[in-house]
């Protein structure tokens, strides 16, 4: 029976039905980001409908956007109650409503409630389950699995474009509002993949409030602390009720902070060129169809970037540096968009597309997953609600201000040096950060080390050490369940 | 009082316009006034006044810091040309008929000469996958020093030559080209000349085959961007002769390039087909063919009663197939995230499961 336990071991599966979960989450992390990109083809349709003006009408997108990235935190509580598979069905169905009463609106402020907050929500509690449910299926191929099931996106934001046309051409707004209600459902199918596991990350949970607590007790596998720890659980009710639902010490974890302040000022920068590129090309000349065709050579290069890149984060040089990659790859986006003012001729934008498509996989595919790395499978639950509701207001900010830029100065350029160099800006930084932060993490490592006398915990910390480096430790929650779980269990570990 | 600007002499053609600005300052604020004194010799200088030639003049002074005046004659003729006088005086006294004022009038002189039109013969030569405008100055003429051509607002070619006539040449047909074209000499005065290339209506549809929902309104469109502008639209039904706005159920809103014909509450059976939409201008027709289909109000719903039962069997094949996997692990749902409220719970699965590994 060593299959069925091997499920229940302490350690991710890092396979076996974890490919079908990043194949439903591919599904889920697909509509959530493709979703509000793809409805741009109703716009004008609604526009006349209603007699809008267009700014209007993209309050629709806006909304769906805001709600999928703010309502994060809600998500994270309701995946730290009830796990992923029921936020996920439940999400579905929410989007599936959203979607279908938005066919029978009949006024654009009907349209901002279903499209914009309902569907928006449901989008947010399919995203952030799906990306959580990887960390708890995977550790050993974590990259591949994150760099597959981001490459949803740019899948669905594909076939989403020609299908919305389409469906629009044969049924009007309303008739493809209702299908596109039907097809969001799908999500709970998605959802219905992720089957629930690993009894181990409750436990693990405890240590890590431990950890928070800045008590270096590194194993406990008696009842008796605990039996204390649910003592002062009773006492100081009403923080740690918050904070059992959504983890706010996160906010004292350094590679948290770290991420977050790194991410939020990336993200001023991320969205705005891909937003303006069309405009852009078609403002140095070119017509309208191949100022698209540069949106799919970049929707095609990310497409293959992002598992590519997952499979290098996951190889034994980059993994244990992978804070770095990611550094990299946000410099590389920056570094891209600063040089973008010089190409002006077509095939010059062809090639900034083709090394804007590739960067911005890059980035996308290791979004979650150095995240997860920093903080660790169990805290990534609220870490995750928390970094979505701080990154919900740059986004929306970015392309405006990119838009201003263009206006005040009538020129493009402007816009690519302010995203250029707040990306750079953002990966330096990180970079730097990083560096301190693996530095740091190393003294804590061996001053735990030196601590713990141990013989046993100081063998399987070495395994441990050579199976990852370092940096791992503040992976800690992961691995404790290698260490934690009683002798004949690690025995098992051993043998496997 | 003295002048700030005066007027500045100019040469136009007969049937131009021109205008002389004059500016004077002055304390207090003085008068301006324009006089002529034509060519002939027994002529004198005469007032001129807004409305003046048969209301060819117009004069507007501003009298605000200082005194500016803008005349300016249109069609002109032969009899415009002469010395224009801009005179301005602020003596209190200054149109006393019997008092002669102490101070004069302070004149500034413009000349205007208006030389006769030039005659251009025009012309639009198609040939083989090409057209050749051409413009041709017959009689005579001031010396030229290069030629333009103008579309649209936007030069198309220029040169400096200084011959009597200019061509230009179109590749493709009258048709695609149709429009105003403009043929400019440069001289002293510019001399311009329009050639006009005109077709009958090139019509086409806006959409071929149009959609509509059952009970709304459809909307079907035809346009003309060829020159010169429709005067007259009309809308065919095959099988129904002529629609107009009389009948209740239909709109027709027309323009010289444009015409739509809004359908309302659309009907299946009535109002699917072939719809044709016919142009006339002076120099013939043209016409386009517009397709409507009508949707059902159910159209949509086969699908979405497809895919709803899609992901129906979809979600309960795979609650099937775990069920029957691990049976064991059916009430095993609280994994739950990782809420430390549990901790007790799952202390307690631990020891299960430290037990059964044991066995």
């Amino acid at each position: 029976p060593a299959p069925a336990e091997a499920g229940r071991a302490p350690g991710p599966p890092d396979g076996g039905w974890g490919w079908v979960v990043v194949f439903g989450a591919f599904l889920s992390i697909g509509f959530a980001y493709a979703f509000p990109k793809g409805l741009a083809i109703f716009f004008k349709e609604i526009q006349d409908f209603f007699g809008t003006s267009y700014s209007e009408v993209a309050w629709v997108s806006s909304i769906m956007l805001a709600t999928t990235y703010g309502a994060g935190p809600i998500s994270s509580i309701l995946v730290n109650r009830y796990g992923s598979r029921p936020v996920v069905m439940f999400g579905g169905l929410l989007c599936g409503v959203g979607m279908i009463s938005a066919a029978f609106c009949t006024s654009i402020l009907q349209l901002y409630i279903c499209v914009g907050f309902i569907t928006g929500f449901g989008l947010a509690l399919n995203l952030q389950p799906s990306v959580i449910i990887i960390g708890k299926y995977f550790l050993k191929r974590r990259p591949i699995a994150n760099g597959l099931a981001m490459a949803g996106s740019p899948v669905m934001l594909c076939t989403l474009a020609p299908l919305n046309q389409f469906l629009f051409d044969n049924f009007g707004w309303r008739g493809s509002f209702l299908i596109l209600g039907a097809i969001l459902l799908n999500c709970c199918v998605a959802g219905a993949l992720f089957r629930p596991i690993g009894a181990s990350t409750s436990l693990v949970k405890t240590q890590v409030r431990e950890e928070g607590k800045d008590a270096l007790k590194g194993k406990i596998t008696e009842d008796g602390p605990m039996e204390n720890k649910t003592e002062e659980e009773g006492e100081k009710d009403c923080f740690e009720k918050v904070n059992q639902y959504l983890d706010f010490s996160l906010f004292k974890h350094r590679g948290f902070l770290i991420y977050l302040i790194g991410n939020v000022l990336m993200f001023l920068g991320f969205f705005a060129p891909i937003v303006f590129l069309a405009p852009y090309a078609k403002h140095t000349g070119i017509d309208e169809y191949s100022a698209a065709f540069l949106l799919s050579i970049l929707a095609i290069v990310d497409m293959v970037a992002r598992p590519t890149t997952g499979i290098v984060a996951n190889s034994r040089w980059v993994r244990p540096r992978i804070q770095y990659f990611f550094s990299f790859a946000i410099a590389f986006n920056g570094a891209c968009h600063l040089l973008c003012p010089l190409a002006s001729s077509y095939t010059g934008l062809i090639v900034y597309s083709s090394f804007f498509g590739l960067a911005f996989g890059m980035v996308c595919a290791m979004l979650f997953e150095t995240l997860m790395d920093l903080v660790g499978a169990a805290r990534f639950t609220s870490a995750v609600g928390l970094v979505t509701i701080a990154e919900c207001c740059t986004i929306l900010l970015g392309p405006p201000i990119g838009g201003i830029l263009i206006d005040t100065f009538g020129d493009y350029k402007y816009m690519f040096i302010k995203c250029g160099a707040v990306m750079v800006l953002a990966g330096t930084f990180l970079f730097i950060m990083n560096y301190y932060n693996y530095r740091m993490l190393a003294k804590e490592e061996k001053e735990r080390k030196t601590k713990e006398e141990d013989p046993k915990s100081v063998r399987t910390e070495n395994e441990g050490k050579k199976n990852w480096n370092k940096d791992s430790t503040q992976d800690g929650p992961e691995l404790e369940p290698l260490r934690e779980k009683g002798e004949g269990l690690k025995k098992e570990i051993n043998g496997t | 009082a003295g002048f700030i600007k005066s007027p500045l002499s100019q040469k136009r053609l007969t049937q131009d316009s021109v205008e002389l600005y004059c500016e004077a300052i002055g304390n207090p604020i003085p008068e301006i006034q324009w006089w002529f004194e034509g060519n002939d010799p027994n002529e004198t200088y005469a007032q001129l006044w807004d409305g003046a030639r048969q209301d060819r003049v117009k004069i507007n002074a501003t009298y605000n810091l200082h005194s500016t005046s803008t005349i300016s004659i249109a069609n002109l003729t032969g009899d415009d040309s002469g010395m224009y006088e801009c005179r301005a005086s602020n003596d209190p006294d200054r149109n006393h008929l019997s008092k002669s004022p102490k101070v004069k009038w302070i004149r500034s002189q413009a000349n205007v000469f208006v030389i006769e039109r030039p005659e251009i013969t025009t012309e639009v030569t198609p040939g083989s996958g090409k057209v050749t405008l051409s413009c041709n100055i017959s009689g005579p003429h001031p010396t030229i020093t290069g030629h333009k051509w103008i579309h649209k607002e936007k030069v198309l070619e220029e040169d400096s030559k200084s011959g009597a006539s200019t061509s230009y040449v179109i590749e493709g047909t009258v048709e695609e080209h149709s429009g105003i074209y403009e043929c400019v000499f440069e001289a002293n005065p510019q001399i311009r000349g329009e050639v006009n290339i005109s077709v009958a209506p090139q019509v086409t549809a806006y959409k071929k085959s149009e959609h509509g929902n059952e009970g709304d309104t459809g909307v079907l469109t035809c346009k003309n961007p060829s020159f010169p502008a429709v005067t007259t639209w009309s809308w065919h039904k095959s099988g129904q002769g002529r629609l107009d706005n009389a009948s209740g159920r239909y709109i027709i809103k027309s323009s010289g390039n444009k015409t739509e014909l809004r359908i309302l509450k659309l009907d299946i059976e009535q109002d699917t087909g072939d719809y044709f939409c016919n142009a006339t201008n002076s120099f013939g027709t043209g016409d386009a063919t517009v397709n409507l289909r009508v949707r059902s109000r159910l159209a949509a719903l086969w699908p979405f009663l497809g895919i709803v039962a899609e992901v129906l069997v979809l979600v309960t094949i795979i609650f099937i197939y775990e069920k029957r996997r691990k049976p064991d692990e059916v009430p095993d749902d609280d994994d739950g995230g990782s809420a430390p409220l549990k901790s007790n719970a799952t202390n307690h699965k631990d020891k299960n499961v430290r037990q059964r590994n044991a066995n």
